[in-house]
């Protein structure tokens, strides 16, 4: 990228008024004004028509944390494939599909058994940690057989594969478990709402926030204090000389996708009981905003994965609301998914570094 | 390096003759073959597919495709280890070997769908696995009871594997002509709707008994005996002939001067021409109509091409264009749409076609400067964004919502002519020839594309964008071309879309039409204009008439596209320049061990890479 400025500045006088007036800036500056204004305009026109009462904002903030968590967690495999492999496995939302998905086959008998309502701690930890196990063999398999045979081609050979091993695997779910959507079993002990410091919290999605904030620290843990989150990091450095240091290359590669892999499973399970339901698109969307939480907190860096996806999972349960209601829009909750898409493609243009990343950090 | 040294040592073994390691890959083998057909029995495929006959009275095709695993299980296993460059033969294994390989491979394989049978009998496994139904069971059991079944079962594909470990055993020329002749039944039967309305509308015109009446051949859907046979000896003699005494045309065209090839080739292309035009006529409605659908990908996919292809952009929001294509001509021409006075379908042409290539501009404009992968997910973004907009309440008095645009007029061109009173161009055959024309227009300005100065300037971007802003190319003007001519190529599409299904709904602009469109691409090899003709008419082609293949054409598409860029990520028909750049270092290598393998006496190892793509 510096290179590529030096270059239109040299040639610039040649090039004349169409390069000192660049489109692209131009395009940019005109696209930014209108957000602000949009932003500004759609925001007071909502609050001033109050059609959302204090206590409605304040369930729309939870619902987008809660949401946001499992984001992050999901977001966490990206940024770890990425990190390491540079490479954006855009299969990982089909991994953490598979632990949901499958583990509903375990969750129905034992709700039939009423096991789920007697020990619903143990259950819900049996649960997980099959969904984990579901999901790392995925993420092991999806590594062994469409990546590994990949490292070192061109950048986008990897992509198309990942874009078509998304499609088989869920494909391949559609076929092994049928294409209807699963009502997710519930706990009775996770019905109803908790008052968290006054606040009266969906239970479900209380777990959820609890248990990735447990694992995204953790996860941190493992990284920046463990001998394998050291290699891992110094094979993202420079796998030839990590090789070089005796480490085993293939081997923290596996790792990675396992831990990816195992965080995207647990998230599964406490997706499922949030949404109370399972089916074989389940993971398509979520990967994709797990994708976008990741570029948002700046790709490669965990702590940006969690703030990346809380953010997300807000912006998504808010903006449309707050924005598009006042501006006279109807039925705003079928723009929600373009709300994702649109602050991931307005991070790509203006930073593609991400939030805490530097601004031109991703332009290699 | 650790990695290196891995699949080194995986490819030495492929090289190894002992007798050892060829039971270790036979057992390899044979797990892979068995777990694959485990793999298709519980994904629904086998069951699905055996609704359908192959071989009338004989061979279901879930039955056929079991087989087909059984046998490539076996062929696998028992390939002799491969030669290297530069070193001399092997001595040739013994033909037991490799029979007993097959013979174990087959087994294990046969082993393991036993396994699921008797899994299948003795626990409820439809309450998860919904494809293991009482009818997957009987196919296994081959309608017996379990136990006979799975011992059947095991014999059978041990059998079956010893059959195609043989075939290695056989003549290369007699190997090409059982493999031609098993290929040609299996598509024979596949196709025979098609081959079957080809032949009977050809009969027709040409007043002959045995092409009008197919009874001979085939029996509703399926092969009849007599015709299996007769393929198998026909395909099988005709591609033995050709392995024994060379090529026929191969041979005649190289008689033929040098200066009277270009009219050869003339000829063949005039054929060609010919064949297409009366395509229509002989093949019916069902088949033009497919045939326009082929039509409209192949002119997404050139569209893509030029983007993908050429200037090395992966976008993945390629739907965006072709919904806006297929919306702009709707809401243009429909009288149900907010237009007063709607256009007819060609006065709404140049303005769709300005309309997208605008898009094309303002998608393309903000995006310039991402790296490859991050470009390709905003496209995707771009297109989810399209999609979610067109089905909103928020534009449903432009879009229609939900319902979409209805009533669109067909191209009709307006003028009579004196003799015919037509065209009206609103039948399939009709449309068939203005889709064929535009994809026409489009391959002959892709290929002047190709070689033009901007398509060069393409192919320096794709390769190094610093080192191509440095000699001069405008980066900038040069991306923005290729999302311009790639959105107004595939506009075409679009229009032609609407105004052939007579209305647009958002649900067809959905991401899979993006990814469609690029596994064809990817399918043919990027770059390659025969290539994206080849990958619409086998992805697009192949399941409107493989009707069985509907539910799993997307599972086909994913493993597509996994398996293309594994095994060949040139594609099928790949552009020469492409595959020099992806085998570059492997021509390199190959070089390097002529020049320097005997002197140094260099490990075998190296020279390994000759022989699969990485």
């Amino acid at each position: 990228m510096p290179g590529g400025l030096v270059a239109t500045e040299a040639t610039g006088r040649r090039i004349g008024i169409a390069a000192r007036l660049p489109i692209r800036k131009i395009i940019l500056w005109v696209l930014s004004i209108l957000i602000i204004v949009g932003v500004i305009l759609g925001s007071r026109a909502t609050l001033q028509e109050g059609a959302y009462s204090a206590a409605n904002w304040r369930d729309f903030v939870i619902l987008g944390v809660a949401q946001g968590s499992l984001y992050a967690l999901i977001a966490m495999g990206y940024t770890l494939v990425y990190g390491i492999l540079f490479m954006i496995n855009f299969a990982h939302g089909e991994v953490f599909m598979a632990g949901a998905f499958t583990s509903f086959f375990l969750a129905r008998p034992l709700a039939e058994s009423g096991f789920l309502n007697s020990n619903p701690v143990i259950a819900i930890g049996v649960l997980i940690l099959f969904s984990i196990l579901i999901s790392v063999v995925t993420a092991v398999l999806l590594e062994r057989i469409a990546y590994r045979p990949l490292r070192g081609a061109p950048r986008l050979v990897p992509l198309i594969t990942a874009i078509g091993a998304s499609l088989f695997l869920q494909n391949t779910f559609r076929g092994f478990f049928g294409a209807r959507v699963r009502g997710y079993p519930i706990p009775e002990a996770l019905r109803g709402r908790w008052d968290i410091f006054g606040l009266p919290i969906l239970r479900t999605q209380f777990l959820a926030i609890v248990g990735a904030a447990l694992l995204v620290v953790a996860l941190y843990y493992l990284i920046t204090r463990t001998r394998t989150g050291r290699s891992m990091r110094a094979v993202g450095e420079d796998k030839e000389i990590a090789a070089l240091m005796g480490i085993n290359v293939d081997r923290v590669i596996v790792t990675t996708f396992v831990i990816g892999g195992g965080l995207a499973g647990a998230a599964g399970v406490l997706w499922a009981l949030v949404a109370q339901q399972v089916n074989f698109f389940m993971g398509f969307f979520p990967g994709i905003k797990a994708f976008t939480a990741a570029v948002l907190g700046g790709i490669g860096n965990v702590v940006g994965a969690a703030v990346g996806g809380l953010i997300l999972g807000v912006l998504e349960s808010v903006a449309p609301f707050l924005l598009l209601e006042g501006a006279g829009v109807p039925s705003v909750n079928q723009i929600k998914d373009a709300v994702a898409f649109t602050v991931l493609v307005l991070v790509l243009i203006f930073r593609p570094g991400g939030i805490l990343g530097s601004a031109e950090e991703e332009k290699a | 390096m650790a990695v290196a040294t891995a699949t080194r040592r995986a490819r030495i073994e492929e090289f190894d003759t002992t007798p050892e390691s060829m039971m270790r890959r036979a057992i390899k083998a044979g797990l892979i073959g068995g777990g694959a057909a485990v793999y298709l029995c519980l994904v629904g495929i086998v069951p699905r597919f055996d609704e359908r006959e192959v071989i009338s009275g004989l061979l279901n095709l879930g039955r056929t495709i079991l087989i087909l695993t059984v046998l490539a299980t076996g062929y696998l296993a028992a390939r002799p280890a491969k030669v290297l460059p530069g070193q001399p033969e092997p001595p040739a294994p013994k033909a037991g070997v490799g029979l007993t390989a097959g013979l174990v491979s087959g087994a294990i394989a046969g082993f393991l769908t036993a396994v699921l049978l008797l899994l299948g009998d003795a626990i409820p496994m439809r309450n998860v696995f919904v494809a293991v139904t009482d009818r997957l069971l009987d196919i296994l059991a081959f309608g017996q009871n379990v136990w006979l079944g799975a011992l059947l079962q095991i014999l059978f594909a041990a059998g079956l594997a010893l059959v195609a470990s043989g075939v290695h055993l056989l003549r290369p020329a007699l190997r090409s002509a059982f493999l031609t002749g098993l290929v040609t039944v299996l598509m024979a039967s596949l196709f025979s709707t098609i081959i079957d309305q080809i032949l009977t509308g050809t009969g027709e015109y040409v007043r002959l008994q045995f092409l009008d009446d197919t009874g001979w051949l085939y029996d509703g859907d399926a092969l009849t005996v007599f015709g299996t046979i007769l393929l198998f000896v026909v395909a099988g003699a005709l591609a033995y002939s050709r392995a024994t005494r060379g090529s026929l045309i191969k041979r005649r065209m190289e008689a033929v001067p040098e200066a009277q090839r270009t009219t050869v080739k003339l000829i063949a292309f005039a054929l060609i021409a010919a064949f297409l035009l009366v395509l229509p006529h002989i093949a019916g409605r069902f088949i033009s109509d497919v045939l326009g659908t082929i039509g409209i990908y192949i002119l997404l996919g050139l569209g893509l091409n030029i983007v993908v292809g050429f200037a090395g952009l992966l976008d993945l929001g390629y739907v965006a264009f072709f919904a806006i294509g297929a919306y702009a001509t709707a809401m243009l021409t429909s009288p149900s749409a907010f237009t007063e006075g709607p256009l007819t379908f060609w006065a709404a042409l140049p303005v769709v076609v300005v309309i997208t290539t605008f898009c094309g501009i303002l998608i393309g404009a903000p995006v310039l400067r991402l790296r490859g992968d991050y470009l390709a997910i905003v496209t995707l973004g771009f297109g989810e964004i399209v999609r979610v907009l067109v089905i909103s309440e928020w534009l449903r008095p432009w879009t229609g919502g939900a319902q979409g645009i209805l009533s669109i007029p067909d191209p009709n061109i307006g003028i009579s002519l004196p003799l015919i009173g037509g065209p009206e161009l609103d039948t399939p055959q009709e449309l068939y020839y203005v889709i064929l024309a535009f994809c026409v227009l489009a391959v002959f300005v892709s290929y002047r594309l190709q070689d033009s100065r901007l398509g060069r300037a393409w192919v320096a971007l794709r390769e190094d964008e610093q080192v191509a802003e440095a000699m001069g190319i405008s980066i900038i003007k040069t991306k923005l071309m290729a999302f311009a001519l790639g959105a107004a190529v595939g506009s075409f599409g679009g229009m032609f879309f609407a105004a052939k299904i007579g209305s647009v709904f958002p649900n067809s602009m959905v991401l899979l039409v993006s990814i469609l469109v690029l596994a064809l691409i990817v399918l043919g090899g990027m770059g390659s204009i025969p290539g994206v003709i080849v990958g619409a008419i086998v992805l697009v082609g192949l399941p409107e008439i493989l009707r069985e293949f509907v539910e799993y054409r997307l599972l086909v598409y994913g493993a597509v596209l996994v398996a293309i860029m594994i095994l060949r990520p040139e594609g099928l028909f790949p552009s020469a320049r492409r595959r020099r750049e992806l085998h570059e270092e492997e021509i390199e290598e190959a070089q390097f061990e002529a020049r320097h393998g005997e002197t140094t006496g260099a490990p075998v190892v190296t020279a390994g890479g000759s022989e699969d793509v990485r």
